[in-house]
């Protein structure tokens, strides 16, 4: 008798979650076995790399990560659209870092605006990500819902602190919500249920589990996104039931490890590949966990982790 | 003998418009009749007459109600009455105004279950244990020594003495043979020897002139943290006659006393005590203050009972790990301290004078044994008592008190835990939270229609706080009106007079100032709920892994035991839409009271029973929770309502999303 791989049995399905609208819209999720395991089930969209684009000059970025963007740091639209047009973006990530009351607090109408300018710039799928700050975000991002009416955009981080705020304004406009929770599976769903009591459409959430980066944390977001995947999957636990989205390149670029330079610290090597090879072996690492979206900074990380996602896609 | 002219007299109560009738006796208590019914009638000031809201008006019959402030002539005239100041006297049929109405179909009768359940539930314990208490007083009648017989005055007691059932010998010791030639000789051999039992044999510790078998008195006593409750057993009757029967099934207690642990002002939980003692002195005041605690109830038991103390032979204790090192003056500072071992869990019998109980010298002090630094001999004399271990099916005891102490198991096994569950069902960090006592609201219904609550307090005195089962029942029906959502944050759609933003969030006001016996407006906070979540999460998620640790499920319980004084008054139902307790049938749940005193009661008048305690506390198998990671990842999914996983709670999920109808 021939040797039979032994197979999981799959109870659950990711939902398929829509962003952006027209031509370029993407969905995400819809997988019906563990990241990759396409012997054992569909993964019908395949995992996405989404480019982050702030929306003020980053002025404590590495030279080797501003490099690809000198240009353009200064003004959101071009950034985003050298993202598309120069390094092929399928999807942009606006980090509206200039509103975060502990930084510049930048008025909610001004960054709003930035907001809607890039939302009508570019035609692939926008997501806005906020301050983290529960009670700026809740004022930013609804305005931000309101502002991209019909884009179909994704909003977060949205928490158990302005879920109700950011939500309604999301069911209003009909956008997509990021429910963020700090890394626990049972806060992930208990924030699932209440958007879900709330009417949020169940194909309009996406989980965002609090990323850590490598060397900072990142097996703990790795177990819990197994944990939800196996939960979702194999458990028939619905509210789980859900796309994952990482927001790797503000983690990764901010260690001391992307910081150093050669001569600073001899023993680490080049610093700008030090630094790309830390984001794609984050990014790399979440995608086997379950990422749907992993949001990223530099084009040659990109262009590894696409690399990884094809050949295991092929 | 009972008088059956000195009987209540039953009566039927038919309230109207929702006509449900309810049995009710001679002096009942109308709002009462209608809280146990399931009829909703608006009483904001727990029933003591003060608000005037619950108006009802008797349609035929009559009760017994005096004119009210609140009532006009008028109203009183056409029949009005205030149904908390209103006692049965007759049957009637009670009219409930409009604004006190609420759409029949979410009335339910509570689910709450009484004291029979203790009966039933230890009936066992008193069938399968001989009645042999654990120092017994036998009168004999000894030959004299003559020139055949010259064996020394101490081996003719022992003789004449009929050993144990195990066949023990009895031990004289030197603090009795000191008088003992002439009290023998005084009395003529006929004397009345006590015997208190050790381990392996008997010992003589009083021999007393003339037969004194029928004046022979035990005490049970309780040494809890917060309350130290005490009763006095008389074991000569069960001398009498048949050595097996205890007279009447129960232990024959003839005096029962409680009052707070002293030491409560050197701290409320057991961790302030101990570090109390570990203050220059700490230790010995702590153990002086205990014991003066215990020597003011047995002087009023003594009392009340006219009994001489000299004539209580047994002291039986049952306490947790800490109350234990206390009362024995013994460092208790590694309980607190990881790994979290105490000095001793089972000590052995000594005098009772040795830690300064006024009793005669002779009398002995034993102690029920406990597990582990939180698992004490309180909880091991709960789960003796309670017969869990004497049947195959699983039990699940818990004692929901500050620590929360669970054991799952049957015959063959036992596991243990204590999950920290915090003060908050006794009242602690609830900023309005109290003990059961008069005054504290313990039983609360909330209009879904328009928020408004109908509550009683005990003793129907005027509102001074909230107790625990008022606490559970306020959450679970905030909660099932959907004015509190699944994250215990109050939903903020809901408008009312009674939810408003205070100092610290938003709350609901249960009692408005006037309505109160403290002039403040008595509420229910956000931050309230916070500590009402985490006590509720800590206990559920305990009992989740001990099961799990024993590879069951909920579903596998035959039953479930709730212990301890809170487990009195609590709603069953109520207490599992928050998910306290888990959504099993509602049968299989057992209120024991105060396990603690009734193992320590059984213990005093047989000595199997103390025995047993023994072999439960060595076979318990303790699970440290607080460096358990599956504990604290229960812990986050039970801190939700009434759970993260909604299909643990079905019958909750659907009354949740579909309303009591259908």
């Amino acid at each position: 008798m021939a040797f039979e791989i032994p197979k999981i049995k799959y109870t659950g399905r990711i939902r398929e979650v829509e962003i952006g609208a027209g031509q370029k819209a993407l969905k995400v999720g819809g997988a019906t076995c563990y990241p990759f395991y396409r012997f054992e089930g569909d993964m019908p969209n395949v995992p996405k790399v989404a480019f982050e684009v702030w929306d003020s000059p980053p002025d404590e970025w590495q030279q080797w990560a501003v490099e690809p963007y000198r240009d353009v740091l200064g003004d959101p639209v071009a950034w985003a659209k050298k993202c598309i047009d120069a390094y092929g973006a399928e999807m942009i990530v606006l980090q509206l870092r200039s509103a975060d009351p502990n930084g510049e607090n930048r008025a909610t109408e001004e960054v709003v605006e930035v907001v809607k300018k890039v939302a009508d710039a570019i035609d692939v799928p926008l997501l806005v990500w906020g301050t983290a700050n529960d009670d700026k975000d809740s004022e930013l991002l609804r305005m931000v819902a309101e502002v991209c009416e019909s884009k179909n955009v994704a909003v977060g981080p949205v928490s158990e602190k302005n879920y109700k705020q950011i939500g309604a304004m999301a069911i209003g406009y009909g956008q997509v919500v990021m429910a963020s929770s700090p890394i626990d599976v049972n806060l992930a769903k208990q924030l699932n249920i209440l958007l879900g009591n709330l009417g949020v459409n169940e194909e309009k959430i996406i989980i965002d589990p609090t990323t850590g980066g490598l060397g900072y944390g990142l097996e703990y977001t790795y177990s819990v996104m197994e944990r939800d995947r196996m939960a979702a999957l194999t458990q028939e636990d619905a509210k789980l039931q859900f796309p994952i989205i990482c927001n790797i390149a503000p983690e990764v670029w901010k260690t001391r490890e992307t910081r150093l330079t050669r001569e600073e610290d001899p023993k680490l090597g080049d610093e700008k590949r030090r630094s790309v090879l830390m984001e794609a072996i984050t990014a790399m690492t979440l995608l086997v966990a379950g990422a749907d979206i992993v949001v990223m900074r530099h084009p040659d990380s990109v262009s590894l982790v696409r690399d990884m996602i094809g050949e295991l896609c092929a | 003998m009972v008088c059956l002219n000195n009987m209540p007299r039953e009566y039927r109560i038919r309230f109207l418009p929702i006509d449900r009738v309810a049995p009710a006796a001679e002096g009942d208590n109308l709002l009462e009749i209608a809280m146990k019914a399931g009829v909703h009638i608006n009483a904001s000031c727990g029933g003591n007459g003060a608000c005037g809201k619950c108006k009802v008006r008797i349609a035929e019959g009559s009760v017994a109600s005096s004119p009210h402030r609140c009532l006009s002539d008028d109203e009183y005239g056409k029949g009005f009455r205030l149904a908390c100041s209103s006692t049965v006297n007759a049957g009637a049929v009670v009219e409930i105004p409009l604004e006190s109405q609420v759409d029949r179909s979410i009335l339910r009768k509570p689910a709450i279950r009484d004291d029979a359940d203790a009966a039933a539930l230890i009936e066992g314990s008193i069938r399968d244990n001989a009645f042999e208490p654990l120092v017994v007083k036998h009168y004999l009648e000894l030959p004299g020594p003559n020139p055949n017989d010259n064996v020394s005055d101490a081996a003719r007691l022992a003789r004449g003495f009929v050993p144990g059932k195990d066949g023990s010998e009895m031990a004289v010791p030197l603090e009795v043979l000191g008088d003992l030639g002439k009290k023998l000789r005084d009395a003529h051999w006929k004397v009345t020897v006590t015997a208190a039992s050790n381990e392996r044999f008997r010992e003589a510790v009083l021999v007393e002139e003339g037969n004194r078998e029928r004046v022979h008195y035990a005490l049970a006593v309780d040494v809890g943290t917060t309350t130290v409750c005490a009763q006095l057993i008389d074991c000569g009757r069960g001398n009498s006659g048949d050595v097996k029967g205890a007279p009447s099934g129960n232990p024959p207690v003839i005096a029962e006393s409680a009052d707070y642990n002293g030491q409560i002002s050197y701290g409320e939980d057991v961790i302030s005590r101990i570090m109390y003692s570990r203050k220059k002195g700490g230790l010995k005041r702590l153990q002086d203050i205990v014991v003066s605690t215990m020597n003011r109830l047995i002087e009023d038991l003594i009392g009340s009972a006219c009994v001489d103390a000299a004539d209580i032979s047994h002291v039986v204790v049952a306490g947790n790990t800490t109350m234990m090192h206390l009362l024995f003056g013994i460092d208790p500072k590694h309980i607190m301290l990881a790994p979290y071992t105490p000095l001793a869990t089972a000590f052995a019998p000594v005098s009772s004078r040795r830690i300064g109980l006024k009793l005669g010298g002779h009398a002995r002090l034993y102690t029920v044994p406990g597990v582990a630094s939180y698992v004490g001999g309180d909880i091991v004399s709960g789960v003796a008592l309670s017969g869990m271990t004497s049947r195959d099916e699983v039990s699940l005891f818990m004692d929901i008190g500050t620590n929360g102490e669970i054991v799952l198991g049957n015959s063959q096994w036992l596991l243990c835990a204590s999950c920290s569950a915090g003060p908050a069902f006794e009242g602690g960090g609830i900023q309005f939270g109290m003990r059961a006592a008069p005054g504290a609201i313990e039983k609360v219904r909330i209009n879904p229609a328009n928020l408004e609550p109908m509550m009683i307090t005990v003793d129907r005195a005027k509102p001074l706080g909230i107790c625990g089962s008022g606490l559970i029942d306020i959450v679970a029906e905030l909660f099932m009106a959907g004015a509190i959502d699944q994250n215990g944050k109050f939903a903020e759609k809901r408008s009312s007079p009674r939810i408003r933003k205070g100092v610290s969030g938003y709350e609901y006001v249960l009692c408005f100032a006037a309505e109160t016996k403290i002039d403040k407006d008595i509420v229910i906070t956000e931050v309230d709920l916070d500590n009402i979540m985490r006590t509720k999460a800590a206990v559920y998620a305990g009992c989740k892994v001990l099961l799990e640790n024993g590879s069951l499920a909920f579903p596998d319980l035959g039953m479930v035991i709730i212990a301890g004084g809170f487990g009195h008054s609590i709603d069953i139902e109520k207490a599992v839409a928050i998910g306290l307790l888990p959504e099993i049938p509602v049968e299989r749940f057992r209120f024991l009271g105060n396990g603690s005193l009734g193992g320590a009661r059984m213990a005093a008048v047989s000595r199997s029973f103390f025995e047993k305690t023994g072999v439960i506390a060595r076979s318990m198998t303790n699970i440290e929770l607080s460096n358990n990671t599956q504990f604290m990842d229960e812990f986050m999914a039970a801190m939700f309502l009434p759970h993260t996983d909604e299909k643990a709670f079905p019958e909750v999920m659907r009354v949740l999303k579909t309303g009591y109808r259908s």
